[in-house]
């Protein structure tokens, strides 16, 4: 091998340095991203929990209380709509489907779903739900709106739960005689209950987010009447008040706009936590 | 190989009642053979023992009784299966209905996550049985046939989890019980177990025999000679050589039968 | 129940839960069918090329001005500036998290990259209109709080839990003998991740890029809130700094205004087909991608 000598030659700089200044780098980045997420917690927590009063959570006239009873009950809504298809959906890709084209097309089709613009979303809604099926701008139409927006979502959770259940406790079904509905009846739905709940509460909490699909077929502002009392009334919703309040900057203070905020990263904050605390909960108490 | 009636003298056919009966058995997982023309009867009301050197044609045969391998897709089945003279895989025939006459008990036993009475009131349950009484019935005579009654009558409640590996293998067999099958299969129902448990098992199956049809997959030659009347003797997917067990054990016509059970191989 | 009772009930139950298999693919096409249905009506007061290449956007003008080229390269300024930023701070990241940072550390920006997720895109807006904006626009010194690049800032780090976690499973999927491998021949684990494990993971990353880009054009109430709204076409690199509209902006801003069965109405849709056909694009594609690679990897 050639020579060691020392000649000085213009260094490049070694492996060891250049490891040093690209792990510097990671680290930078990692900064990059952990110190915007503290900083937004941090600020929608101190000005916006400075901001909240009582009374403004409490209000049906300028308070939040018409939105936040407008986005608990679409979201609920959301839900009962979206459960039964989306675990009807996971159950048959999971227990039902034979291998094959028909499969593969159906999973493309849901990775393309959960990947539509959410506005997009709301223009089929604005068309299907509102117009051609005439509910009009209401709770119904904004509730089936988001349910489409979360069946991906409750699908692939709902797969995930029911892949858990081993497939031994099938089989051990099947050879008493069960047959194949009766096998997912009695021993895979009830030991994927947790995973497909917890994929259900995940889903709620990203539809109480959601504004654009929302914006055409179910929020209004300072309705007359505040609170729905049949799914075919117009409801207000958190989201799309903060929206409003941030956009429409005459006669609403600041405080009011960073409470709305905060109210709802909390309620979805929220939402989230408890998900997660579920899914820990009940993979701890499981035992098979 | 395999031509019916070529080996009719290594394939003996049992005296008295037949069960189960065989003809020109063929399976395939795709491409890949994993039985080869087997054609054997089952008596009536006895043990008969399946043994062999290890890969899946023993279990794969058992599988075949009572129609499991439907459940892996790929799989395809030629030639006949008769119970009691009518084919299992003709296209009438109801698949749930059939595995609850022909039931099964796995190598690991695989309790459901539930009460050792839930485990048990499953099968009777499926099929429409939903009194109390009626259950309350089922559930204790199925674990005293088991020998698990006394064990388990004071916590029929409890998980069927907390059992020991022995205790939850005899729930199995409870569970199928139950069902009121007419043939048991067992694959490898002791290879989980200790000793002790073993023998419990064994000492069962020699009770349950005169009550049921008992086809019994097992790697251990000794288990097999003790409790068998009848053994069949499995190589690469085929079945060589059929008879008495006490024939096969100390008699065998095929060399390949008699290296098996000298210990030469496998 | 007798037998044949329950056979019925039971092939009727099955039927059901096919119907619910199918329901995806059945909405995906309904989807398109909706967009086309009440996009094609505005061929009839324009064509294709005024319509892609058309240079101005004013619809409420008589005759309807409908040019997209503003709102496409608005859309497609503001999301390339967001993935500039995102795939390769997400991938550093991913790197990170998998191959460099101690427990403490993973344990911190996991759930911080997840609870990034769960913050609505309207809340984004607000944080970008109220904060961000204003304090860049001060920084750059520019006339308006409101512009292109500020919806690239915001789109990048609501794109980046998705690029983090897509990347990171692409990282971890990369076998371990390969790095060991590496470092067995004296490299350092720097150069092992740059070298052997990224180039591995190529294809995940590649996906997660993919998937990124159709989350940020897609992307509706932060760039409303945030881009400006003006359809002007933007140019060069100050075209960042300035205000442009997207596409998804221009839907969400108008359509509230719209009367049903209009030319406006109709663009609106066809804005909304070409947003449909982007995204459907780019989701197959990904989906290839990986598909690919993980036939090849065995």
């Amino acid at each position: 091998m050639k020579g060691t000598q020392s000649m000085h030659r213009p260094q490049k700089l070694g492996p060891r340095a250049t490891q040093a200044a690209a792990f510097a780098a990671l680290w930078a980045a990692a900064a990059l991203v952990l110190l915007p997420v503290a900083a937004i917690l941090g600020v929608m927590f101190v000005r916006g929990g400075r901001a909240i009063s009582w009374e403004m959570l409490s209000s049906a006239e300028d308070g939040l209380l018409p939105a936040i009873v407008g986005t608990v009950t679409l979201v609920a809504l959301t839900a009962v709509i979206a459960a039964p298809l989306g675990i009807a959906a996971a159950v048959y890709l999971r227990e039902y489907a034979p291998r094959g084209p028909l499969v593969r097309l159906i999973r493309l089709a849901i990775v393309n779903l959960a990947g539509v613009p959410s506005v997009v979303y709301g223009l089929f809604g604005l068309a299907v739900f509102v117009t051609l099926l005439g509910f009009g701008r209401c709770l119904l139409a904004g509730a089936c709106t988001l349910a489409l927006l979360a069946l991906p979502l409750v699908i692939t959770a709902s797969e995930e739960a029911l892949r858990q259940v081993p497939e031994r406790l099938r089989a051990a079904s099947f050879a008493l005689g069960a047959t194949r509905w009766q096998t997912v009846r009695r021993i895979v739905l009830p030991n994927a209950l947790p995973g497909i709940i917890t994929g259900l509460i995940l889903s709620v909490g990203r539809a109480a987010g959601e504004t654009a699909p929302i914006l055409f077929t179910a929020a209004f502002i300072a309705l007359t009447k505040p609170f729905p009392s049949s799914v075919l009334d117009p409801i207000e919703a958190l989201p799309f008040r903060l929206y409003y309040m941030a956009t429409e900057a005459h006669g609403i203070t600041e405080d009011a706009k960073w409470a709305t905020a905060a109210v709802l990263v909390g309620l979805v904050l929220t939402i989230n936590l408890v998900a997660v605390i579920t899914r820990a909960r009940l993979r701890g108490a499981r035992r098979w | 190989m395999g031509l019916p009636g070529m080996d009719s003298e290594l394939i003996v056919k049992p005296e008295g009642e037949v069960k189960i009966e065989t003809s020109g058995l063929g399976l395939f997982y795709g491409e890949f053979q994993a039985l080869r023309d087997v054609s054997v009867t089952i008596a009536a009301r006895q043990i008969t023992a399946l043994i062999g050197p290890s890969g899946c044609s023993k279990t794969s045969f058992l599988r075949c009784l009572n129609r499991m391998n439907d459940l892996i897709s790929g799989a395809r089945v030629v030639g006949e299966v008769l119970l009691d003279g009518r084919d299992i895989y003709h296209e009438a025939t109801d698949v749930a209905v059939l595995r609850k006459r022909v039931g099964m008990v796995f190598q690991t036993p695989n309790p459901f996550p539930m009460s050792i009475y839930d485990n048990v009131a499953y099968g009777p349950r499926l099929h429409g049985r939903c009194s109390r009484s009626e259950l309350d019935e089922i559930v204790e005579k199925s674990l005293r046939a088991a020998a698990l009654w006394e064990e388990a009558k004071d916590k029929l409640r409890k998980s069927a989890l907390d059992l020991s590996g022995g205790q939850q293998q005899r729930l199995s067999i409870a569970r199928v019980l139950a069902v009121e099958p007419e043939v048991l299969l067992m694959d490898e129902p002791c290879s989980a177990l200790d000793p002790t448990a073993t023998f419990r098992i064994e000492e069962l199956m020699i009770e349950l025999m005169t009550r049921y049809t008992i086809v019994i997959v097992t790697h251990n030659m000794y288990q097999a000679s003790r409790v068998s009347h009848y053994a069949g003797f499995f190589l690469l997917g085929e079945l060589v050589e059929y008879g008495p067990t006490e024939q096969i054990f100390e008699n065998p016509k095929d060399q390949r039968t008699d290296d098996y059970v000298r210990g030469r191989f496998g | 129940m007798n037998t044949g009772a329950r056979r019925v009930r039971e092939w009727l139950i099955e039927r059901a839960i096919q119907a619910a298999g199918a329901m995806a693919i059945v909405f995906v096409l309904a989807i398109f069918a909706f967009l086309l249905r009440d996009a094609l009506p505005v061929f009839r007061e324009t064509t294709v090329r005024e319509l892609a290449a058309g240079r101005t956007w004013l619809p409420t003008a008589e005759p309807p001005k409908l040019g997209l080229l503003p709102l496409l390269l608005g859309s497609l300024y503001v999301t390339i500036g967001a993935l500039l930023i995102s795939v390769p701070l997400g991938v550093a990241c991913a790197a990170f998290i998998s191959e460099v940072a101690p427990r403490w550390m993973r344990e911190t920006l996991k759930p911080a990259v997840e609870v990034l997720a769960t913050i609505p895109s309207v809340v984004f807006g607000f944080l970008g209109l109220l904060l961000v904006g204003p304090w860049l626009a001060e920084l750059l010194d520019l006339d308006v709080p409101l512009f292109a690049g500020l919806g690239s800032l915001m789109l990048a780090f609501m794109a980046m839990p998705m690029i983090v976690s897509l990347s990171e499973d692409a990282i971890r999927a990369v076998p371990m003998t390969l790095r060991e491998n590496s470092l067995a021949l004296g490299a350092t684990q720097w150069q092992t991740i740059w070298r052997v494990v990224l180039p591995a993971g190529r294809s995940g990353i590649i996906a997660a890029a993919l998937l990124g880009m159709g989350r940020a054009i897609g992307e509706t109430m932060t760039v409303l809130m945030v881009t400006g709204n003006a359809a002007v076409i933007p140019l060069g690199l100050q075209g960042f700094l300035r205000p442009v509209r997207t596409m998804t902006a221009t839907i969400a801003a108008e359509m509230g205004e719209t009367a049903y069965n209009t030319p406006h109405y109709h663009a609106l849709f066809a804005i909304g087909l070409l947003l449909f056909i982007i995204t459907f694009a780019a989701n197959t594609i990904a989906d290839v991608v990986v598909r690919r690679s993980s036939r090849t990897s065995r």
